[in-house]
């Protein structure tokens, strides 16, 4: 049904892909375990099966007839003919341009990662030189893609170090909503990077599940207290980090074309075009007051429109600043000449995940 | 039922590394059951033209060959489709296991895996728990720019591309036509470097702001492709991290965190403020206006001038 390449379903090339290192792989291991086979392919039982119940349908000869005879009794995989495939057809196969890229970029990634423990970075450069070897030219095309992973060093260092100890740590954190540094005690989880790097934990303080973001905690210690999480299912974070609820009330913001950039960072319900280039967009947030800051930082590039108690504090703080440069903020004139865009790298609020605020 | 795709190019896979000698397009149609349901020489054709794309996009090559009766032949022949030998320990196996893991793209997932698994096939160690040797760390690398995809394809085969492009200030976007070089993921958003064709000169796209779709264009690169391409040291400046002058702020006690954190001098006032030297580069007023209040911009007299007219503006309302 698809024809373009680019969308075309994704299983079957997977699937196809996966089923010639099986008869590869089974070929070796006569009377192998299923379990043990889905584990290696890093696939489920029952995709294994799948694989299983169509493999028979294939074969190598163009006369037909030399169909691979291969079954299982759902516990071990028995392969009857296994001359039906020469040893040479059964080599392993060289890696795709793409999937050398896909190992090879992840591998250079994760191998720059300030928490990675010595040893296991040893080992991935390792792997990756022999992979680029392999690869040969089909490694090349790797180098067009690259990703960096933020590194807030000595924080990771300290969490890792914590959560492979069994530790709980005292972290002085800056909460954006409320720009004010607090101390708790958070007994961590795991380390997650999508962009940024998050540790998420269960805070002691307010008994339950946070994630904070490192390169937002002031001070880091290591206490000698285990760490005792509660048992809680992991967050699947597929998603994204920040997963507003629907019952958290909603923000309007309007922004003109300057200010577009709010809808890259911020999680949004909708973004709505306006006639003059720029979006109506509706954020939901537990806590609307985190977005005053939001409003500041746009300055001339766009308002909060609701709540308008939201838009009122806006207003007061910033009436409030510009008296400390002798101006009383009322009556003002046009200002001219504003600034260039304010497009932020990363704004300092921006895509808070709701982390003890 | 129709024979599923995936048992079709299982089939013609096995049929093309299974034969010593060239194969022609009647013998395969004549051999795999999903050909010989093909009704018409045209749409056989064209899945047998597919199919081929999709088994070479999974690495295998593919070679075609005239025979003495000028019939055209395909056949995948051993030496050029075996993987070279690889020996990976099991440590270097659970690290591959783990960096494997990391994408969240299908296609560079799916990919992934694939490397993974023909290294299974020949012989990389599997009785380790990928995680166990990495204690909590899960990286991510997120993809959500649909223009990812087609412009990951473009620079990997080095083909011209087109796509409409908003610039971060401007109402509407426009056409741009560029030589995609290669992209970059910094703090989770993915860049594009590249020639622009009408520029004439390099640039870098934020994925995020391609708007419509990545076409692709016939024809080679016309401008050189530099050894090193550095987006990151792009971004940054944008970002306003490479500055080069310095600025002096007014900071309530106790706010301002990042503020803090990338100041180079703090001198407490005594008065319930402190003195704050900090680099002073792009966008730093629309930062310090974050703070309201609680920041004070003392000079230069430049920078105090944008917070002034950023803060009436929010005044305003």
């Amino acid at each position: 049904m698809t024809t373009s390449r680019g969308n075309r379903p994704a299983n079957a090339i997977d699937q196809t892909r996966r089923m010639l290192s099986l008869v590869t792989y089974l070929r070796e291991r006569p009377g192998a375990r299923v379990a043990d086979v889905a584990r290696a392919f890093g696939i489920t039982g029952d995709e294994l099966i799948a694989d299983l119940e169509l493999l028979p349908m294939c074969g190598t000869s163009f006369r037909g007839g030399d169909l691979l005879d291969i079954d299982t009794d759902g516990e071990h995989i028995w392969w009857h003919n296994p001359a039906a495939l020469s040893s040479e057809a059964a080599q392993p196969l060289r890696l795709a341009a793409d999937e050398a890229t896909a190992l090879l970029v992840a591998a250079r990634a994760v191998a720059t990662l300030p928490g990675l423990r010595e040893g296991d970075r040893q080992a991935l450069l390792r792997a990756t030189a022999k992979v680029e070897t392999a690869a040969g030219e089909t490694a090349e095309a790797s180098s067009r893609l690259s990703v960096t992973f933020e590194s807030e060093g000595g924080v990771f260092a300290d969490v890792d170090r914590a959560i492979s100890e069994g530790r709980r740590l005292w972290i002085r954190y800056w909460s954006p909503a409320r720009d004010e540094v607090s101390e708790r005690e958070i007994d961590p989880i795991r380390l997650v990077s999508v962009g940024h790097t998050y540790v998420e934990a269960w805070c002691r303080r307010s008994e339950a599940r946070r994630t904070f973001r490192l390169d937002r905690v002031a001070e880091i210690r290591i206490l000698d207290e285990p760490s005792e999480p509660p048992r809680i299912e992991p967050r699947d974070l597929s998603a994204g980090l920040v997963q507003p609820s629907a019952d958290d009330p909603e923000v309007v913001v309007e922004v003109g074309p300057a200010g577009r950039w709010v809808a890259e960072y911020y999680p949004h319900d909708a973004a709505e075009e306006l006639p003059d280039g720029g979006l109506r967009i509706t954020i939901r947030t537990p806590a609307p007051e985190s977005l005053r800051r939001l409003a500041l930082r746009l300055g001339p590039d766009g308002r909060i429109v609701a709540p308008a108690e939201l838009a009122d504090s806006a207003r007061g703080a910033a009436r409030e600043a510009l008296a400390a440069y002798g101006e009383d903020g009322d009556g003002l004139f046009d200002a001219a000449a504003t600034t260039g865009p304010a497009a932020p790298a990363d704004p300092a609020g921006a895509g808070a995940a709701p982390a003890g605020a | 039922m129709a024979i599923a795709k995936a048992e079709r190019l299982m089939n013609l896979a096995l049929c093309l590394l299974g034969t010593r000698r060239p194969l022609s397009k009647r013998e395969l149609r004549a051999s795999l059951e999903a050909y010989m349901e093909a009704t018409t020489d045209e749409s056989f054709n064209r899945m047998f033209e597919r199919d081929k794309d999709d088994l070479r996009e999974l690495g295998l090559v593919i070679e075609t060959v005239e025979n003495l009766d000028g019939e055209v032949g395909y056949l995948a022949r051993h030496d050029s489709n075996q993987l070279p030998p690889i020996t990976l320990d099991a440590e270097e196996a659970a690290a591959l296991g783990l960096a494997a893991s990391v994408w969240q793209q299908a296609r560079l997932a799916g990919a992934a895996s694939g490397a993974l698994q023909k290294l299974r096939a020949a012989g990389l160690p599997e009785d380790v728990d990928p995680y166990a040797t990495h204690g909590a760390l899960e990286p991510r690398i997120p993809v959500h720019e649909a223009a990812f995809e087609p412009l990951m394809l473009a620079c990997r085969d080095r083909r011209p591309v087109v796509f409409d492009y908003r610039k971060a200030t401007a109402a509407a976007p426009e056409p741009r036509q560029v030589e995609p070089w290669a992209l970059e993921c910094w703090r989770g958003h993915w860049y594009l470097a590249g020639w622009d064709r009408d520029r004439g000169a390099e640039r870098v796209f934020r994925l995020s702001r391609i708007t419509g779709k990545v076409r692709t264009r016939t024809g080679a690169f016309t401008a050189e492709v530099p050894d090193v391409v550095r987006v990151r040291e792009t971004v940054a400046r944008w970002a306003g991290e490479s500055a080069e002058r310095s600025a002096l702020i007014r900071l309530r006690t106790g706010c301002g965190y990042p503020l803090r954190a990338r100041a180079t001098a703090v001198r407490p006032l005594g008065d319930g403020w402190d003195e704050v030297e900090i680099p002073y580069g792009h966008g730093l007023d629309a930062l310090l206006v974050e703070f309201g209040p609680d920041v004070v911009a003392v000079e230069p007299a430049e920078l105090r001038a944008d917070v002034i007219d950023r803060l009436r503006a929010v005044a305003k309302g």
